[in-house]
């Protein structure tokens, strides 16, 4: 029923595109898992060095600690963490005059072609930094098939809080000639508050509060604690609630944007 | 001499370009600035706000531990700068747009025009972090200051910044080859200063040993931050190790100035 609904196979053709556009990329591909893999060797030293004198520190204990590491790693890519300018740079080349006239939501259009990208870099990038951490150290997996079907639901949603921020981040450049220092500040933002570079709940009471106001720690941090069984029974639903009520308001604000945006747009010839 | 001035003339002329044409963009420029400070601060921020759930890491504490970060990023931040125009994912980009072409065609030294092709100031933001980091450590840490830690203070720094320096042209050389730049020697250069933000006896012995031995960062700061802080050395070095940052940092660069030499003579035009 699903793939007989023509806005449905246009979505995931596109997807299939975007996929293979990724997996084409073989050399980058390597480099990045081996910087990934470097940096997360770093991480785990720290955290190893940190839990010298401690058994359990907020509910995690070492090789919880080191799975966080390895989480982070591995989202890098799937979630595209540290930049995403496509959106940014269509506006500059003026390809998005060809782009508004497809048929299909300009929006579904781009969360079509980061599906593809993403399930690329999750089963590239993301699987091999797992089995990478795996020769070195022992990590920690859910124990149940529940625990598992948890996981895939918060990856899912947590890729989809990603990309509606990505996506805002873009946004300004119909308004701006140059928008990448503003895109800059969120990226930033992000792996401050998303529980990318130490778990969320080594922080501060009062840190913690303030990222839970941000849309950010529903992505990877909400991957960690389902990941790592830090949540139990009802606050993992919670948690799956937060993220959908994020997403849901994100994508209000998105269309809003884009609607004053697209209307504001003036495209340069040649 | 005259050679010389007439050089240095040529890099202020380069750089004093580069600069007004960075700051016609005001708006972006101060954003971007503000960037590099924040995620330089917020990585070390991270660091300190997790830190007291521990109380230490690998038995030195917060004060310790900012004494090498901000040496490490004033010294980075100064790097990063000066040697802008060798930034492989820059150079790479110059190399494929057929740039270099250009400036081999110009009557003047190459290694100059590279050097004075780009001075990204927007990197001050990561120099204003490192001397935040470095103050705290001040505080927090009771140093008694002799002439002898502040000359190995300089060594180490200077010893960074040729060092990453070297990393830089080392990395921009290679794109003679692969065109591309290469993600792999951010391992080097933003790894390397990420590693060596961290006491270097929490590593484990394989990295340590390839960044004492292949690559001597180990040498960059961590001995002269021991003797800075008084503390015995787990590692049982010699004491003169703690000499070995400016040494160091002056063999790295001497080997990427010849290699990029080497480069420079088999380099072939991508013909765009």
């Amino acid at each position: 029923m699903l793939a007989s609904d023509p806005a449905m196979r246009l979505f995931f053709k596109l997807s299939q595109l975007a996929f293979q556009r990724q997996m084409s990329y073989r050399a980058a591909a390597i480099a990045g898992v081996l910087t990934n893999f470097f940096f997360g060797l770093l991480r785990a030293a720290i955290m190893i060095a940190l839990y010298q004198n401690q058994i359990e520190v907020e509910g995690m204990d070492l090789s919880q600690a080191i799975t966080f590491t390895a989480i982070g790693q591995a989202l890098i890519g799937y979630l595209s963490m540290f930049h995403w300018y496509e959106q940014m740079q269509s506006v500059y080349t003026g390809e998005i005059a060809t782009d508004l006239l497809k048929p299909m939501g300009y929006f579904r259009y781009w969360l079509a072609k980061d599906f593809g990208r993403a399930i690329a870099a999750l089963l590239t990038r993301g699987v091999t930094i797992f089995l990478a951490f795996e020769l070195v150290f022992d990590l920690v997996y859910p124990e149940s098939p529940l625990g598992w079907l948890n996981l895939v639901i918060a990856m899912l949603l947590a890729w989809l809080v990603s990309f509606c921020w990505r996506f805002l981040a873009n946004l300004p450049s119909f308004w701006m000639t140059n928008a990448r220092g503003v895109g800059i500040f969120v990226f930033m933002s992000a792996q401050a508050l998303s529980g990318f570079i130490m778990p969320l709940r080594f922080f501060p009471e009062w840190f913690q509060k303030f990222a839970n106001l941000t849309p950010f720690p529903h992505s990877v941090n909400t991957v960690v604690e389902v990941q790592l069984g830090l949540l139990s029974g009802p606050q993992v639903w919670l948690a799956f609630a937060n993220q959908l009520l994020w997403i849901i308001g994100m994508v209000v604000v998105i269309k809003l944007v884009l609607r004053a945006g697209v209307r504001k747009l003036v495209v340069v010839g040649g | 001499m005259a050679e010389i001035t007439y050089s240095l003339r040529l890099l202020r002329r380069l750089i004093g370009a580069n600069f007004r044409g960075q700051l016609s963009y005001r708006l972006s420029f101060f954003f971007e600035l503000l960037a590099v400070f924040f995620i330089t601060l917020l990585e070390f921020a991270s660091f300190a706000l997790v830190l007291p759930r521990f109380g230490n890491i690998g038995g030195w504490v917060l004060g310790e531990v900012a004494l090498l970060a901000g040496m490490v990023n004033i010294a980075f931040g100064i790097m990063d700068m000066i040697f802008s125009g060798f930034d492989p994912g820059n150079f790479g980009r110059q190399v494929r747009l057929g740039r270099m072409d250009q400036l081999l065609l110009r009557p003047a030294n190459i290694t100059l025009q590279v050097l004075g092709s780009e001075f990204i100031l927007r990197r001050i933001g990561r120099i204003l972090v490192g001397v935040g980091i470095f103050i705290l450590a001040l505080s927090l840490t009771e140093i008694s200051w002799t002439a002898e830690k502040i000359a190995l203070l300089l060594s180490s720094i200077l010893g960074q910044i040729l060092f990453f320096g070297a990393l830089f042209v080392i990395g921009a050389t290679i794109t003679f080859w692969t065109v591309d730049s290469i993600e792999v020697i951010n391992i080097f250069t933003y790894g390397g200063s990420e590693m060596i933000s961290y006491p270097m006896h929490i590593y484990p012995q394989f990295l340590r040993r390839f960044f004492t031995f292949i690559l001597p960062a180990i040498f960059l700061n961590y001995f002269p931050a021991l003797v800075i802080l008084g503390k015995p050395d787990p590692l049982g070095f010699p004491a003169y190790a703690a000499w070995l940052s400016f040494p160091a940092g002056l063999l790295v660069l001497i080997i990427a100035m010849r290699f990029w030499r080497f480069g420079l003579a088999h380099y072939q035009s991508t013909g765009t």
